[in-house]
C-alpha cells in the first residue's frame, strides 16, 4: 500500500483502493480567519457590486457600442460599434469645444479652490472671536448646495438670467461692483498696454464673476486644511520664531510643506467634486444639447436585421450617445487625475514620523 | 529707581508693588508703536474679509428670506427691494396646506434617518474591512469604490432606472425569476400596481445596504482612513480574550469610532434630506404621479409645487409682468421649508461634524 500526493491508497500492483482526503484541520490559520473576515465585512459590498452595480455599470458600457432604445414593450439593442463615439467627435457640433472649455474652467477652478481654501483656513485657524460661527458658515453649502435646494436654485437662476439678462446667484452685488471698478480702471486697456494678454484678463474676470461658485464649494477643503494646520506642532513655529523668521519665510518653509499631503488630498476631491457637481457645464451640455433643437442627431447608422437579413437605417439613439459623451468625458478626468495625483506626489512632504 | 516694595500680607501670600511707568508712557508704549498699527489694519482686514465672503455664502438665503413675505404686487414695484410693502405669511401658509409639507417632513426625517442609519453601518462594515484585514482582492474593492466615488450619478441613472423598472426582463435574476415562477417583479417607477407605491423602497435600500447609495464611495473612503489609523493592539487584545471579528467591531471599534461615525451619519442624513435624484428615479418621476407616490420634500409633487390658491388669489399667468420673478420666490421659500430643519439641526451638530473630519486621519 502506498498513499500517493492525491489522497488515493494503491495497493502493490496499482490498482485504486479507496480515495480519501486526510482529516481536514477544522481551525483555519490566524491569517486564514483574518481573510475570512475580512470578506465576510466586505460581502454587501460584493454583493452589491455583483448583483446591483455590475449590472448598471455594465449595462452602462454597452450603450457605449450599442445604440439602445427604450420602447414601452421593452429595450432593444443594435450593435454599431465605435459608431457613437465617431459621433461624439465628429458629429456633434460642441462636444469637442465643451470639452476643451470644461477641461479650461476645470485647470482655473481647481487651483482657485484651493488657495481660497488654503488662504481662508490659515485666517480661520488664529484666534479670534467667532471663528466658529464663520466655520458653521463656510460649511453651510456642503450640507445645502446639493440635490433639490441645488435644483431649484439653478432653475431660479436660468429664468431670472432670461428675465434680466443676468444671473443673481449671490454675486449681484459683487459682480456690479466689480464690473463698475472694471469700466472706471479700463482694465483691459490697462492690461492691453502692458501687453500681459487678454487671456490672463479673461481668467481674471472669471473667476470674479464666479466668485459665488469658488466660496461654496470650498467648505470640505477648507476643513481639511484647517484639520492639517492643527496637526503641525507648535514647537515648529516657535523654533522659527527663535531663529528670526518671518512670517512669510514661516508660512514658504513650514507651513506649506507641512500642509502638502493635504493638498493632493484636496486637489483630487476638488476634481473629483467638480467633475459630478450637477452644474458642471461639460455634463449640462451633453444632457441638453444632444436630441434638443440646438443639436439633432443627423446621422444616421446601418443596421442588418439578423431576421430578415435587410439593412435598417436607424438614427442614432440619444441616450446612447449620452453616455457614450459620458463615458468619454469619465476617462478623460481619470487620466487628468491621475495627471496630478503624479505630479503632485514629486511635490509632497511627509514628516517622517517615529 | 527703587526695588520693588515686598509686603506681607498673610501666611502665605505676599504683594509685590512695582513702581509703574506714568499712565501717558505706557499708553504711547502700547498704542503708538509700528506693531499695534499694524495689528489693527490685518485685524479690520481679516474681519472686512470673512464677513465679505460669509455675505457671499449667506446672499441667496437672505434675499430668499426677503422675498419670502412678499406678496405679488411687490415684485411688479421696482422701488421694492428686499423689504415688502405689505409682509405676510401667505406663501408659507399655502405651501403648508396646500402641499403636504408636515406629510413630507415626516416621511422624509424618516426616510432620511433610516438610510442615514443603514448607511453608515454598511459603510462603517465595509470600511472596517478594507482597513484592518488583508485578503486577496482588497486593492482591487478598495479601486472599485474610488472609482464609485468618481462616476457622476448621470451616468448610471438611465441604466438603474431600466434595470429595476424592467427587472424581469434586464436582470439575470429578474430573468430567473419570470423563467421560473412565471411572475413579473418590477420596481418603481411606470407600473401601476398599488403595491408598487412603495416598491420605490427597494431598489432605494438595496442600494444603500450594499454600500452603492449616494456618496457612499466616499463614506467608505473616509471610514478606512479612520480604521486605518486605529492600532493593532486594541484587536489584538480582544482577539486574545477570544473575540470574534464582528465582537471586536461592534464592543471596540465602533465607540471609538463614534465622532466619525456621527459626521457620516449628518453627512448621509443631510444628502438624502435634499436628495431629488435616487428619489426621482425610483420614487416619483413624470411617468408615475399622483396618488401613486408618497410625499417626500424633494419630490417633484409636493413642496416644490407652485400653490394653486396662490394663482387663483393674483390671476397669474406667464405673460404678466413679475410674474417669473414671483413663482422663483415661492419656489425660494419652498427652500427655506426645505433647509430649515436642516439648518436648525446643522447649528447644534457643526461642532461634531468638525471633529469628526479632524479625527478621520485624512490628515496626517
Amino acid at each position: 500500500m502506498a498513499k500517493n500526493k492525491d489522497f488515493t491508497t494503491t495497493s502493490a500492483d496499482g490498482t485504486v483502493l479507496y480515495h480519501m482526503a486526510p482529516k481536514k484541520k477544522m481551525r483555519l490559520t490566524l491569517s486564514k480567519r483574518k481573510a475570512l473576515s475580512g470578506w465576510l465585512l466586505v460581502l454587501p459590498f460584493v454583493i452589491g457590486l455583483i448583483f446591483v452595480y455590475g449590472p448598471i455599470l455594465f449595462s452602462s458600457l454597452r450603450a457605449v457600442f450599442y445604440s439602445v432604445e427604450v420602447k414601452l414593450t421593452g429595450i432593444e439593442y443594435y450593435f454599431v460599434g465605435i459608431g457613437n463615439i465617431k459621433w461624439a467627435f465628429q458629429d456633434d457640433l460642441y462636444f469637442v469645444d465643451s470639452l476643451v472649455n470644461g477641461f479650461k474652467s476645470l485647470l482655473i477652478q481647481v487651483p482657485a479652490i484651493i488657495i481660497f481654501s488654503l488662504f481662508m483656513a490659515i485666517i480661520l485657524n488664529q484666534k479670534m472671536r467667532g471663528r466658529a460661527a464663520f466655520r458653521a458658515i463656510f460649511f453651510l453649502p456642503v450640507i445645502l448646495s446639493i440635490g433639490i435646494i441645488d435644483t431649484i436654485d439653478t432653475n431660479a437662476q436660468l429664468t431670472m438670467a432670461a428675465i434680466t439678462g443676468g444671473i443673481d446667484d449671490g454675486t449681484g452685488a459683487l459682480t456690479e461692483g466689480a464690473n463698475s471698478f472694471v469700466s472706471m480702471m479700463d482694465l483691459n486697456n490697462l492690461f492691453a498696454n502692458v501687453q500681459i494678454g487678454g487671456g490672463f484678463m479673461e481668467i481674471a474676470m472669471g473667476l470674479v464673476n464666479d466668485i459665488f461658485n469658488v466660496v461654496s464649494r470650498s467648505g470640505v477643503q477648507m476643513l481639511i486644511f484647517l484639520s492639517g494646520l492643527q496637526s503641525i506642532s507648535p514647537a515648529i513655529y516657535e523654533s522659527c520664531q527663535i531663529d528670526g523668521a518671518s512670517a512669510w519665510e514661516t508660512f514658504w518653509k513650514v507651513t506649506l510643506p507641512m500642509i502638502s499631503p493635504m493638498i493632493l488630498v484636496n486637489s483630487i476631491y476638488t476634481l473629483i467634486d467638480a467633475f459630478t457637481a450637477s452644474s458642471n457645464k461639460v455634463i449640462n451640455h451633453i444632457f441638453i444639447n444632444i436630441g434638443g433643437n440646438s443639436n439633432p442627431i443627423n446621422s444616421m447608422y446601418e443596421y442588418v436585421d439578423p431576421a430578415t437579413g435587410e439593412t435598417i437605417h436607424k438614427l442614432f439613439s440619444d441616450n446612447s450617445l449620452r453616455t457614450t459623451e459620458m463615458w468619454i468625458y469619465v476617462v478623460f478626468i481619470s487620466l487628468l487625475v491621475v495627471v496630478v495625483a503624479l505630479l503632485m506626489k514629486a511635490f509632497v512632504f511627509y514628516q517622517k514620523r517615529d | 529707581m527703587d526695588a520693588p516694595k515686598i509686603k506681607k500680607e498673610s501666611k502665605n501670600k505676599i504683594r509685590v508693588d512695582f513702581e509703574r511707568a506714568p499712565l501717558w508712557e505706557r499708553v504711547k508704549g502700547k498704542y503708538f508703536s509700528m506693531k499695534f498699527v499694524k495689528d489693527v489694519v490685518y485685524k479690520i482686514f481679516r474681519l472686512v474679509l470673512l464677513v465679505g465672503v460669509c455675505f457671499v455664502i449667506l446672499y441667496p438665503y437672505i434675499s430668499k428670506i426677503a422675498d419670502s413675505f412678499k406678496i405679488f404686487p411687490d415684485f411688479q414695484d421696482v422701488t421694492v427691494i428686499y423689504i415688502s410693502t405689505n409682509p405676510t405669511l401667505e406663501q408659507y401658509k399655502y405651501i403648508i396646506t396646500e402641499n403636504d409639507y408636515f406629510l413630507a417632513l415626516l416621511n422624509t426625517f424618516l426616510v432620511s434617518a433610516s438610510t442615514a442609519f443603514v448607511q453608515t453601518l454598511v459603510c462603517a462594515l465595509i470600511g472596517y474591512g478594507l482597513a484592518k484585514f488583508k485578503f486577496r482582492g482588497r486593492n482591487l474593492l478598495f479601486a472599485i469604490v474610488v472609482l464609485t466615488m468618481m462616476l457622476p450619478q448621470d451616468l448610471i441613472r438611465l441604466p438603474m432606472q431600466n434595470m429595476f423598472c424592467r427587472f424581469d426582463t434586464e436582470h439575470p435574476i429578474g430573468i430567473l425569476i419570470n423563467k421560473l415562477f412565471g411572475t413579473q417583479v418590477r420596481f418603481g417607477v411606470g407600473n401601476s400596481e398599488t403595491w408598487v407605491k412603495f416598491s420605490g423602497f427597494i431598489p432605494h435600500y438595496l442600494l444603500s445596504i450594499t454600500g452603492f447609495g449616494f456618496r457612499n464611495g466616499l463614506f467608505i473612503f473616509l471610514l478606512r482612513q479612520f480604521f486605518t489609523g486605529v492600532p493593532d493592539e486594541l484587536e489584538e487584545s480582544a482577539y486574545m480574550d477570544g473575540c470574534t471579528a464582528f465582537r471586536t467591531f461592534f464592543q471596540i471599534i465602533i465607540p471609538i469610532a463614534i465622532p466619525m461615525l456621527i459626521t457620516v451619519f449628518i453627512f448621509s442624513f443631510s444628502w438624502q434630506w435634499t436628495d431629488d435624484f435616487y428619489i426621482n428615479t425610483f420614487w416619483t418621476s413624470a411617468h408615475w404621479t399622483g396618488d401613486n407616490s408618497i410625499p417626500l420634500l424633494s419630490s417633484g409633487n409636493f413642496v416644490t409645487k407652485f400653490p394653486s390658491q396662490l394663482t387663483s388669489m393674483y390671476g397669474g399667468s406667464d405673460k404678466v409682468v413679475g410674474w417669473d420673478a414671483y413663482v422663483n420666490a415661492v419656489s425660494g421659500t419652498s427652500t427655506i421649508l426645505i433647509a430649515l430643519p436642516l439648518i436648525i439641526a446643522f447649528i447644534f451638530l457643526q461642532n461634531k461634524i468638525v471633529q469628526g473630519i479632524e479625527r478621520s486621519g485624512i490628515v496626517g
